[in-house]
């Protein structure tokens, strides 16, 4: 007897074939990356750091010569004055924003039911925009201190008198801190990231994030504060010191809230991605 | 492989609900290659649920989603490779110009370059392409997810009330457009609409759903014979009661509408010429009879109708 062949149809696929995962991440990061353009989350990226900077060094233009008349090198109380202004309230804040406008671009396209309907997987949309989060946080620490260093040059220039041309700046130290700050910062975007995709609006997550740095600087003499994300950023903005033989001291470690950050990072977005994997998508 | 060998979209049993709301109850859709199938249903009906259903946007309660004949919720990816899609509003970037609207899924979908243009002329943007969709119509915002829907050429497209906000003229090149890509690309799509004549220009095939049941599902000519059954003979005479006693075997089944007015289901053409001869035998004038057809939208309210009140 002979086996019944079916007729092949030009039209049905034998085997589906998806895209490999690393193909569609790249993708979704291509697309991302096109989205970001004239939107609020690029021009905060761009301009965020600017405004401690500037405040800083308007005070050491105006009054500089108050702050220093110890002498020596002006670097370290210029830069560790640019990172505690940054680091205690703007920077948490910042996060906060950053994260919610980031995803709120999809969610004011009512693009989310668009996007799933595409050949990609969750897991790529997720990873995606996670990526472009921790790059615009590191693009905007970046800039940060390309222009708090570029500011103690302009001041070198206009009021040599402080000194910010002879002495030499500590590179190291401001190394370390740009990497334990971006650290610190790493616990509070993971937990705002998962906020802002579950809830699906703009108004929650930063309401939520708002509330949550007020509470912290409430609660900043309590014993486990190093464990709440949202303290840590001012925790390492805090823990810089400029020493009396004009060295700006920075451990080169971690602090324990920074690993607690880290923690908070891994932890938040593996529960967070479960928790949203299986979730339907309507609008 | 799922049994529906020639099915290029079938769910099989579809449960879904909201909450403990139940929305969808054993839906069974079954989509012919190369058909413009036009799934029909009053606002609220499940349609808009149904399709979201159709790419994986929900999951159903029970029962599955097959497409190409692969089982959607294990190869969603992949299936969704050769799906184009336009669910409700389109999802488009107000910051962005149509062009980048256009891009972002472009670069999401990894299709060439030299497509962005050929769909925004295809819809006609091309001269507007780089306006930013803010500035819109809403015209133009259909026709701008529908060129999104187009990009990646898929054998498949998903398209849930497309011609909302159209004008006239609109509504008339998007039905162009549908049967051009059928007839010239042999695409299937899947349109869904609220509105039975925009269905009956275009479709091949109708479904036709009703509080989440589906109530009728055929081509649109078994949609036509099934509103043939329905169709109903009036005779125009002096006396309709009298002839009505008169003609007890061929008038039992007629209703008076009128003092000189009778109205019967149409049976065979052969019973009407009897019934013209009987009547002119009795000696009753015969001022008309003439066949009345309900149109499709008389079928289709009767259809979503009679289901309300069966559900009731």
């Amino acid at each position: 007897m002979e086996a019944t062949v079916l007729p092949t149809q030009p039209t049905f696929m034998a085997q589906p074939l998806a895209p490999a995962p690393l193909t569609q991440l790249r993708r979704t990061l291509a697309a991302d990356a096109l989205k970001l353009r004239r939107t609020a989350a690029l021009r905060l990226t761009l301009f965020s750091g600017a405004l401690p900077v500037l405040l800083t060094f308007m005070i050491f233009f105006f009054k500089g010569y108050i702050i220093l008349k110890a002498g020596g090198t002006p670097w370290p109380r210029f830069i560790s004055t640019a990172w505690q202004t940054a680091g205690t309230l703007l920077l948490p804040l910042f996060v906060v924003l950053l994260t919610s406008l980031v995803v709120n671009i999809e969610t004011k396209a009512t693009a989310w039911k668009h996007l799933y309907a595409q050949p990609v997987g969750r897991g790529a949309v997720f990873c995606s925009k996670l990526l472009l989060l921790l790059t615009l946080n590191a693009a905007a620490l970046l800039l940060f201190v390309g222009l708090l260093l570029g500011a103690g040059g302009l001041l070198g220039l206009l009021k040599p008198t402080l000194g910010f041309q002879t002495y030499a700046v500590p590179f190291e130290a401001v190394g370390w801190m740009l990497l334990r700050t971006y650290v610190a910062t790493l616990g509070l975007l993971a937990v705002q990231y998962i906020v802002s995709l579950y809830w699906r609006s703009f108004v929650v997550p930063v309401g939520v994030g708002m509330g949550a740095v007020v509470a912290t600087i409430a609660l900043l003499s309590w014993e486990h504060v190093d464990k709440i994300p949202y303290a840590a950023p001012l925790g390492t903005a805090m823990s810089m010191r400029a020493a009396k033989g004009g060295v700006l001291e920075v451990a080169h470690e971690l602090a324990s809230h920074e690993w607690y950050s880290l923690a908070w990072c891994g932890g938040v977005l593996v529960v967070g991605y479960l928790l949203l994997y299986r979730r339907n998508a309507p609008n | 492989m799922n049994p529906d060998t020639n099915a290029l979209l079938a769910t099989h049993g579809i449960h879904f609900n909201f909450g403990k709301r139940p929305i969808l109850h054993d839906v069974n859709l079954h989509v012919e290659a190369g058909s413009i199938y036009g799934f029909l249903g009053p606002n609220g009906a499940g349609k808009s649920t149904t399709m979201r259903l159709l790419l994986g946007l929900l999951r159903p309660a029970s029962g599955s989603v097959h497409l190409f004949g692969h089982n959607l919720a294990r190869h969603r990816v992949a299936l969704l490779n050769r799906v184009g899609a336009l669910i409700e509003n389109p999802s488009l970037y107000d910051h962005l110009t149509g062009r980048e609207n256009v891009e972002a899924t472009r670069k999401l979908r990894g299709v060439a370059a030299h497509r962005t243009a050929e769909v925004l002329a295809l819809v006609g943007l091309t001269d507007n392409a780089h306006r930013p969709a803010r500035e819109y119509s809403l015209g133009m915002r259909q026709r701008l997810g529908l060129a999104i829907a187009l990009l990646s050429d898929p054998d498949l497209l998903l398209l849930d009330e497309p011609t909302n906000g159209l004008d006239p003229n609109g509504i008339i090149e998007m039905r162009e457009l549908l049967r051009r890509l059928r007839q010239e690309h042999g695409k299937t799509i899947v349109v869904s609409s609220h509105l039975i004549n925009e269905i009956e220009k275009v479709a091949t095939h109708v479904g036709v759903i009703q509080q989440g049941r589906l109530v009728f599902q055929g081509s649109l000519p078994d949609l036509q014979r099934l509103q043939t059954g329905r169709a109903r003979l009036v005779l125009e005479t002096e006396h309709a009661d009298s002839c009505r006693n008169l003609l007890p075997r061929l008038l039992g089944g007629a209703t008076v509408l009128a003092p000189g007015t009778l109205w019967l289901p149409w049976v065979s053409r052969e019973h009407t010429a009897e019934l013209a001869a009987a009547l002119t035998a009795a000696g009753q004038p015969l001022y008309g009879l003439r066949l009345e057809q309900p149109s499709l939208e008389d079928t289709f309210l009767h259809l979503t109708e009679a289901h309300a009140e069966l559900a009731q």
